[in-house]
């Protein structure tokens, strides 16, 4: 056994190759929570056009993370991204009471999808830091998480300008990755 | 790394040598060899300001320091500018011995660079100050500013509510653009409305791009997109050669404005060239568009306009 076998033997073990889908409305604070997983400068964030893609390693994982715009105009193209997702990861603006229905049902509409079936889910409650923000129990029985039977689901209250909250649902995800190969 | 290191250090060593040797054999400072040599603009001025940074005269630090000091106290505006430079200049000059009487050139063509480089400064600072604004829909303002920009990219089309689904029709992202400017603040407002205000012609046209059945993009969130572009580029730097090269106009926030009028026309006309397949294709063209302008603002003799060909006759 050489010297090249053992080193691609040992990358091979800690760099375990993750595809993670960040979804949720436009505003919901996607590109933020991606920027904080990257350790980047949050302050200076723009609406995303299309979608931005960074690679985190976290945990001995390296993490390829998709962000793809919110807007509804965008979310027709949603359905391109979903093959081979390790993990959906949804954001949910929680001082946007208006929109909360119709996160709730963009979300619905994606646990349906035969391409995510099974993918486990991982619900950030964004904004927690805003008075008017619902605290994540209230966001998790609007959108009636409880009722998802077919796959593991966490619900995690996060403040993705300062980072509060998103290593916890990192660690999660990290945790609950489904079993390949 | 280590080249760039051995480098640095022989520079620091080397340059008075190369320096006090030019000077003894050419009969002129480093200054005056810039200001007589390279060509007036981006060329001259970012060698100026390059030769200002790396000198190690006492006095030549003091005007720096002095300069700087204008600059955070918001001073440097062209009404100040005689009694600001004329001190300056003169300082530099006595150190230099640079005699005015025989080189009655060098002090315009020296001030000349002098306000351009610290209104370039000052600039970024303006920016900064706009962009940290957060649009905020209680102020009558910046609500105003936003109906304006309506009533200018849609003057047939009366908006009928505040909150309306009609903004997606200029490329906001839902029924309300308050939540759109995001990190970019009131820069991207402002940014906005004076492509529409100064170009009106030019920015309607973008917009019916903006519309194409096939090509179509969303017309405002693209153009904050750009202010982040153009935000980014006047602060490292790589905006001086579109500055300095603009000949009636110091850098001040109207070029900021005209400079990013000009990225907007021209990563329009990327995108409508490259035929892209849908609006998911963005970031690729995007990243495409800033490599091809950073390369053009690598080249200092570059000269930037907004080339209008009439293609809807």
């Amino acid at each position: 056994m050489g010297l090249l076998s053992i080193l691609k033997k040992l990358r091979s073990n800690t760099e375990r190759e993750l595809r993670l889908l960040l979804l949720g409305l436009d505003n919901a604070g996607k590109t933020t929570l991606l920027k904080q997983l990257a350790s980047e400068d949050v302050s200076q964030v723009t609406p995303t056009a299309g979608f931005n893609i960074k690679s985190v390693l976290s945990n001995g994982f390296k993490l390829n993370v998709w962000d793809i715009g919110g807007q509804r105009k965008i979310r027709p193209y949603w359905r391109n991204y979903f093959e081979n997702t390790d993990v959906l990861i949804y954001v949910v603006d929680c001082s946007d009471h208006q929109r909360l229905q119709e996160t709730s049902f963009e979300l619905a509409e994606l646990l349906q999808d035969e391409k995510l079936r099974g993918v486990p889910l991982l619900v950030y409650a964004n904004k927690q830091d805003l008075s008017t923000a619902l605290p994540s129990s209230e966001v998790a029985q609007h959108m009636g998480l409880h009722l998802i039977r077919d796959r593991t689901w966490q619900i995690q209250a996060c403040v993705a300008t300062d980072g509060t909250g998103v290593k916890e649902g990192m660690e999660w995800v990290c945790k609950n990755i489904p079993v390949k190969k | 790394m280590i080249f760039f290191n051995i480098w640095s250090v022989l520079h620091w060593y080397v340059r008075p040598f190369v320096k006090w040797f030019l000077r003894k054999t050419t009969r002129l400072c480093e200054l005056q060899r810039i200001c007589y040599g390279d060509k007036a603009g981006a060329q001259r001025t970012c060698n100026v300001e390059k030769s200002l940074i790396l000198s190690r005269t006492k006095d030549v630090k003091e005007v720096i320091a002095f300069l700087d000091a204008v600059v955070v106290e918001r001073r440097f505006i062209p009404e100040n500018f005689d009694d600001i430079l004329y001190p300056s200049i003169s300082i530099i000059m006595r150190t230099k011995k640079i005699d005015n009487k025989l080189h009655p050139t060098f002090a315009p063509s020296f001030r000349q660079c002098l306000q351009q480089i610290w209104s370039y400064k000052q600039l970024i600072d303006e920016v900064e100050d706009l962009r940290c604004t957060q649009y905020d829909y209680q102020n009558s303002t910046h609500e105003e500013k936003l109906l304006k920009l309506w009533n200018l990219l849609q003057p047939h089309e009366p908006l009928e509510e505040r909150i309306s689904k009609q903004w997606q029709d200029i490329g906001f992202q839902g029924d309300d653009p308050k939540t759109d400017f995001r990190g970019m603040g009131l820069l991207g407002l402002e940014n906005l409305l004076f492509f529409a205000t100064i170009y009106p012609q030019v920015s309607s046209h973008v917009l019916s791009h903006s519309r194409h059945p096939k090509y179509g993009y969303t017309y405002a969130i693209v153009g904050i997109n750009l202010t982040s572009m153009a935000y980014y580029l006047l602060q490292d730097g790589s905006a001086k050669t579109y500055m300095f090269n603009a000949k009636h106009y110091l850098p001040n926030i109207d070029l900021f404005h005209r400079f990013y009028c000009y990225l907007f026309f021209e990563f329009d006309k990327m995108w409508i060239e490259s035929k892209p397949e849908n609006i998911m294709e963005f970031s690729m063209i995007f990243k495409k568009f800033e490599n091809a302008v950073r390369s053009k603002l690598t080249d200092p003799a570059s000269v930037f306009r907004i080339k209008i060909e009439i293609d809807n006759i």
